[in-house]
């Protein structure tokens, strides 16, 4: 028997990494207001409710942050750590990042994007297998990030890893709470940065003026640079990789729509936003409740912490035609990005990885299926994604 | 090219981050359904509203000039060719 009594969702459960739609689609039937009495958690999964909750920051807070084990610890954080922020505070410090995160700078930066990934893909091209993830979806991020914040290039690598491995959790854990504050990454060079400035992010940073909270008119401190860099780094790495990754992996799955992209470029963009309604790569958002509010005929009461589940969201029924089925030219309002305040700060660079990758892969594979028995998929408290996606390449163009 | 600009925002796009409203709000406020919007049905045409279309991280706003029609932002850019 299945009812909406005995229907669970635990989120730290790695067995629900393959597959959670099944359950997802049972959450927005059976109980659109769910509770989790286990990790004392709510979650909604309509749509509109999902769009409408995520837009209201007065209710549903950030400034615990957004992961529901840190959302739960109520942790201090320091100023500038955007996403665990509310307005107002989140606007003044927001508008100074999304000055130098706009789209058009952003699409300015594609011939340097496009020769990142030629030169992950070209150690590849002509093999009859590779891991997509290993050769791109872990390399390019990583690459546009740290041109982004001005880190040399041999220091990159070591860059990604510190700022995945705090995010990392093992299958089924969560996050360490003081990881996570960790700014420790980028200390080196924000005093090398300050002899030796340039046009990169981390400059900018140190040298942009605004009017704080305070109405004080100042520069960012060294600490509050050192912040935004984090936040960046971690939040444009791992997510953006994964969506490369599901590109591959969906392509594999969906051969017809692989031929059609290959045969017109120009469907790519809005294949990607499909990739991400399909499988987004951040499958849930947490916040922190401020106020009673009724759900369902339900309380959910003020210092609860809620799951907004955009995975389930992406495919209401009520929203979306057919919404477990896979089409590239659906025009897709996903909320993979999320809404309002926080809205993905990086959603243009994160499209245009997603598009320049997609196209570069399509252009040297024609064709590739998956090796799945060697395929791993990864379920964080954060992301969603592969974590190794081997290709088997049908007859590389070379 | 006047010193007035008609600025609109496609609902449609708008994902109602605040951003507009917040960076300035004299010029923009956001309706009931918190979606921005111009304050008026023209704005001086200025650095500062620029700026706000700009940060617009979905380009939801579109700025023209307000006498002649004419096309001040996004601009009209050709489509980058892969290749």
């Amino acid at each position: 028997m299945t009812t909406a009594d005995t229907l669970s969702w635990d989120p730290y459960d790695p067995a629900l990494a393959r597959d959670p739609y099944p359950l997802y689609a049972r959450l927005r039937e059976e109980a659109p207001l769910y509770y989790n009495d286990q990790h004392d958690f709510y979650a909604v999964s309509r749509h509109a409710d999902v769009q409408r909750g995520l837009a209201d920051w007065q209710t549903f807070s950030s400034a615990r942050g957004d992961i529901l084990e840190i959302v739960q610890a109520d942790i201090q954080l320091p100023p500038g750590t955007l996403i665990f922020e509310d307005p107002p505070v989140h606007d003044i410090h927001r508008r100074l990042l999304a000055k130098l995160f706009t789209p058009r700078r952003l699409a300015a930066l594609e011939p340097r994007v496009r020769a990142f990934c030629r030169r992950a893909l070209e150690p590849v091209t002509g093999a009859d297998r590779f891991d997509l993830v290993e050769a791109v979806g872990a390399e390019l991020p990583m690459r546009v990030i740290g041109m982004l914040l001005g880190i040399p290039e041999a220091d990159q690598p070591a860059i990604r890893d510190r700022t995945d491995e705090t995010l990392n959790t093992v299958d089924g854990g969560k996050i360490n709470e003081e990881d996570i504050l960790s700014t420790d990454a980028f200390r080196d060079y924000i005093e090398w940065r300050k002899k030796h400035p340039s046009d990169d992010l981390m400059t900018e940073l140190m040298t942009a003026e605004f009017e704080d909270e305070k109405g004080v008119r100042r520069t960012l401190t060294d600490e509050e640079v050192l912040t935004y860099c984090s936040v960046v780094a971690g939040a444009g790495n791992e997510t953006t990789g994964r969506l490369i990754g599901w590109f591959g992996a969906l392509m594999a799955r969906y051969p017809q729509a692989r031929r059609e992209l290959a045969a017109d470029l120009s469907l790519v963009p809005n294949a990607i936003e499909e990739v991400l309604r399909f499988e987004p790569t951040g499958p849930f958002t947490a916040r922190h409740v401020t106020k009673d509010v009724e759900l369902y005929g339900r309380t959910v009461p003020a210092g609860s912490a809620i799951l907004f589940i955009q995975a389930a969201a992406n495919r209401d029924p009520r929203r979306f035609d057919d919404p477990d089925r896979f089409d590239i030219h659906r025009v897709t309002q996903h909320l993979s990005f999320g809404v309002g305040a926080h809205y993905c700060l990086g959603a243009a660079l994160a499209r245009l990885e997603g598009r320049v990758a997609a196209e570069e892969i399509l252009q040297r594979f024609p064709g590739w299926d998956v090796d799945w028995e060697h395929a791993e998929l990864a379920q964080t408290s954060t992301v969603r994604g592969w974590k190794t996606l081997p290709l088997v390449v049908e007859g590389a163009r070379g | 090219m006047s010193d007035r600009w008609s600025v609109a925002v496609d609902t449609r796009l708008c994902v109602r981050t605040g951003l507009c409203a917040a960076s300035a709000p004299e010029r923009f406020e956001l309706d009931e359904r918190g979606q921005g919007r111009a304050r008026s049905a023209t704005l001086p045409a200025s650095e500062d509203v620029l700026e706000v279309a700009e940060s617009c991280p979905i380009e939801a706003i579109a700025i023209t000039d307000a006498d002649t029609g004419e096309r001040v932002f996004p601009p009209e850019l050709p489509q980058a060719a892969p290749r």
